[in-house]
């Protein structure tokens, strides 16, 4: 990047110049229009980074899109002004608007086995993305281009006619990266780049793409629902919600010295690795809560009798035999793996995508069969549980999913859905149980007036309420929750993690509590299991395993997450 | 993917001789004897007992079944009713006695009819199918796509042997712009071959193109949605071209898969065009030696579309591997 003095004046002129910006989409069948964005205005120079940052539905994606008139004409009006390197964009002709996208403007998105076609090889891809834009290079040019740009991300080029799904998630991101750069376009538009990868490759691919940011001199606009990806990477920090902006600042200030009560609540909700475990979270209604919940007091040594037990546990999923005389290979997903809750406790379950974590999960809950080891409950032979003892782990064993949205039957009431556990496990009849559902919903946060209301009129973070509800209503034991929060806003994954904690500290519920999110393990779990590979690297207390991890494996974790 | 047809080449013949041997217990599942179902109403009691030692009736079902399988591989004698010793050459699949020739040579005898037939109705149903699905998925919700997907409703509704009187009635009688259909071996004289399948072709690649239409219509406005079209209208493509190039491609695996199924049930007899037209294809062979109770001319039609339905549709898995990478490739 060139010294800031040698700049003249075209030079600072902004490179995106946004007025006013507003989208509008149409209404189902010429009802109301919603506006996804509203009025919305910055500038972005040659070079920086502008952070943009909001909620699910803040319209921040709607933004990054509309920056290049991706959205479909018909339903979509778009109204303001968007100016690249001084050339109007909203109402441009789409001939235009064609020679804009993926040559002056591109964008990575976020999920790049989805946004890459499967059906070419990434060579190919990325030659395209060339020769659309010159149309006098000839294949061979193009080829060579790609091959440069896919060197430049650390990516062979031998591997140039591999197709997407032969790549790992942070390379197929790389390609993606690759391809948005071919032409070197003066603004990038990253939506959510990282949000689909694990906390060590989130890093890599973040500091991959502030170099090239800096080597080419493009202008970035982050779009993420992470603050921590936008704190180490975007110089100025926008906060968008309900699609207007709430805030903007350079990132250091804007994190250090919020100025509205909305940032404030965002910042303080997003979970660091030296929040105080066990204590309340802020959220919007109480930005800064005095409270720590109690925990069952440190058991000194193993319980009188642990509540699950597993030991030696494997699941080997057969492998794909390629033809009927040759014999398969198979998928060790859970690999030896020893594990003990006691009453009471709370073991975290950590890991990357592909640890065998939600696997081991599945086993404890008595949803896949172990295809060796041994599994105790309560003392009991749970191996093959015999049926007496099916219908007791089947009551004392409840289960919170990760979707709110998928785990919620679409089509049954709240009342229904709370319904169906107590029918099965309680003697209570007709009225009682009415009566019990609605006392469960206080329980969770919700008023007992929508007992009668389906799953769609709620917020995700209202579903994953009831989604609790429904567990704790035949009064479990032990509740396993695969991702319980991650599929939530961090102001709304705050709100359920106090929920959490505080009916765990009255109800006095164990807790299996599955993530990928190592400061929301840390700051709800007593003892935590770190998988990897299928296999079992550490278990211990939190205080050791986040002040001095044993393995190089955890450390590698723990270092990615700062 | 040598690996890949292999495999499939296995499943195949395992599907085939699976339907052999069902086809096969036909023979005892008929309520008639087999022996003089075969022979025909007018054999006396001699000739049915030579056609009964001739079929092997006197053998242990094991034995008859795997002389048959033998017969189809390596070719058989057979003894005809009177008693003449004739060769049933290598892919025999019987011998009928009503008709006094090898099932394998009347079915060869009758094949190209079918084929024509089959080759031409799925040429008009993928232009037709095809055509429609993909304009009514551009505009998707507009009256063009409403008008269209009307159009393959009627399709879909009606019934071949109505349409195709209809269309004979009007093209041919009335104003005759069409020839009647008739079958000419495209070699002798390709234009009268053209000429008089063009109706049965347009009347059963219509009726068959509504599923087809239909099909690609919806495969096509999911496959629009997917991210990775929204990627090559980042990069710059246009919109008709990145439903072309990418789109199209995401959205053939089903398509091939029920053409692959089309061109095999088609294969083994449009029975019903076959008789509206008066063309004397595979299907009407079928159909009139289940009525004369032909039995080996039955088994062998029986197993001729089988072949044809487990050919194609494992062609359309091989043209879907090809096309897709994923599989193609392994995970």
């Amino acid at each position: 990047m060139k010294p800031l003095e040698s700049r003249n004046a075209a030079e600072t002129e902004p490179v995106l110049s946004v007025r006013d910006l507003t989208v509008e989409f149409a209404g189902p069948r010429g009802g109301a229009p919603t506006t996804a964005v509203r009025g919305l205005s910055f500038d972005l120079a040659a070079g920086e980074v502008l952070g943009l940052v909001g909620e699910s539905g803040s319209g921040k994606s709607t933004v990054g899109l509309a920056l290049l008139s991706l959205h479909d004409p018909r339903t979509t009006r778009v109204t303001g002004s968007i100016r690249l390197a001084g050339r109007e964009l909203v109402g441009a002709a789409e001939s235009e608007l064609r020679a804009v996208r993926g040559a002056r403007a591109a964008l990575v998105f976020q999920d790049a086995l989805t946004s890459l076609s499967p059906f070419h090889g990434v060579g190919a891809q990325l030659a395209e993305a060339y020769r659309l834009h010159h149309p006098r290079a000839g294949r061979a040019e193009a080829r060579r281009r790609a091959a440069a740009m896919l060197d430049r991300v650390g990516i062979p080029a031998a591997r140039l006619r591999d197709h997407p799904h032969q790549f790992s998630g942070g390379m197929r991101q790389r390609v993606m990266i690759a391809m948005a750069l071919m032409n070197d376009p003066q603004l990038l538009v990253a939506d959510e780049p990282t949000t689909a990868l694990d906390a060590r490759v989130q890093r890599q691919v973040l500091d991959l793409l502030g170099e090239l940011q800096r080597e080419h001199g493009t202008a970035v606009l982050l779009v993420s629902h992470d603050l921590g990806v936008v704190a180490g990477t975007a110089d100025r920090t926008l906060v968008l919600r309900d699609g207007a902006e709430v805030e903007s600042a350079p990132t250091a200030e804007l994190l250090a010295a919020p100025r509205r009560p909305y940032t404030r609540a965002l910042v303080g909700a997003a979970l660091r690795l030296d929040s105080v475990p066990g204590s309340a979270l802020p959220t919007v209604d109480e930005p800064s809560p005095a409270r720590l919940f109690a925990r069952r007091p440190k058991a000194a040594g193993r319980p009188e009798r642990w509540l699950m037990e597993a030991e030696e546990l494997s699941v080997h999923f057969p492998g794909r035999r390629r033809l009927p005389a040759l014999r398969a290979e198979s998928v060790r997903a859970v690999d030896g793996v020893g594990l003990r809750i006691a009453p009471g406790e709370t073991l975290g379950l950590v890991g990357e995508s592909g640890s065998g974590k939600s696997t081991t999960s599945r086993v404890l809950a008595g949803l896949q069969r172990p295809t060796g080891g041994r599994l105790r409950y309560d003392g009991q032979d749970a191996t093959r549980p015999d049926r007496e003892l099916r219908r007791r782990l089947s009551r004392e064993v409840q289960l919170v999913f990760q979707d709110p949205y998928a785990s919620l039957n679409p089509r049954r009431t709240v009342a229904q859905t709370l319904d169906t556990p107590l029918r099965l496990h309680t003697p209570l009849d007709a009225a009682q149980r009415r009566e019990r559902a609605a006392e469960l919903l206080d329980q969770v946060g919700l008023p007992a007036a929508h007992l009668d209301r389906y799953p769609h009129e709620f917020s995700g973070g209202q579903r994953q309420r009831i989604g609790i509800a429904r567990a704790l209503a035949p009064e479990p034991r032990l509740i396993i929750a695969d991702e319980p929060v991650s599929a939530l806003d961090v102001s709304v994954q705050a709100q359920v993690l106090n929920l959490l904690m505080e009916l765990r500290e009255r109800l006095g519920v164990a807790f299996l509590f599955v993530s990928h999110d190592l400061a929301v393990v840390r700051h709800f779990c007593d003892r935590v299991a770190v998988m990897h590979r299928g296999r079992l690297v550490e278990l211990t207390d939190r205080e050791q395993l986040f002040e001095a991890p044993h393995t190089e494996y955890t450390r590698e974790l723990l270092a990615a997450r700062h | 993917m040598l690996t890949f047809v292999l495999r499939r080449t296995l499943q195949a013949l395992g599907v085939l001789l699976a339907v052999s041997a069902a086809a096969f217990a036909l023979f005892y599942a008929a309520p008639a004897d087999p022996a003089r179902a075969a022979c025909g109403p007018r054999c006396d009691s001699g000739q049915i007992a030579a056609v009964r030692q001739s079929m092997g009736l006197d053998q242990p079902l094991l034995t008859q079944y795997t002389e048959y399988l033998a017969g189809v591989v390596a070719g058989r004698d057979i003894n005809d009713v009177d008693g003449s010793a004739i060769h049933c050459a290598a892919p025999c699949l019987g011998y009928s006695y009503r008709l006094h020739q090898p099932v394998a040579e009347a079915l060869a005898d009758h094949l190209p009819v079918t084929l024509s037939l089959t080759a031409g109705a799925l040429a008009v149903l993928l232009v037709l199918g095809l055509g429609t699905g993909f304009v009514s998925a551009l505009r998707h919700g507009r009256r063009t796509d409403r008008l269209l997907s009307g159009f393959t409703l009627v399709g879909a509704s009606v019934q071949i042997y109505f349409l195709g009187y209809l269309a004979q009635w009007w093209l041919v009688h009335s104003t005759g712009l069409l020839p009647l259909p008739s079958y000419t071996p495209p070699t002798e004289d390709p234009a009268a071959w053209a000429g008089g399948m063009l109706l049965p072709w347009l009347v059963l690649g219509f009726v068959n193109s509504a599923v087809f239409a239909r099909l690609s219509r919806s495969q096509l406005l999911e496959t629009m949605n997917e991210e990775y079209v929204r990627t090559a209208r980042a990069k710059g493509l246009g919109r008709l071209r990145a439903h072309l190039k990418y789109t199209s491609r995401g959205a053939a695996g089903p398509l091939v898969q029920l053409l692959g199924l089309e061109a095999g049930a088609l294969l083994g007899g449009a029975v019903i065009s076959e008789t509206v037209f008066g063309l004397n294809g595979v299907g009407r062979f079928a159909a009139q030696a289940v009525s004369g109770q032909d039995l080996p001319a039955v088994v062998g039609a029986v197993l001729l579309a089988a072949c044809f339905v487990v050919l194609f549709v494992a062609l359309a898995d091989l043209a879907v591997a090809w096309l897709d990478p994923r599989i193609r490739l392994g995970r």
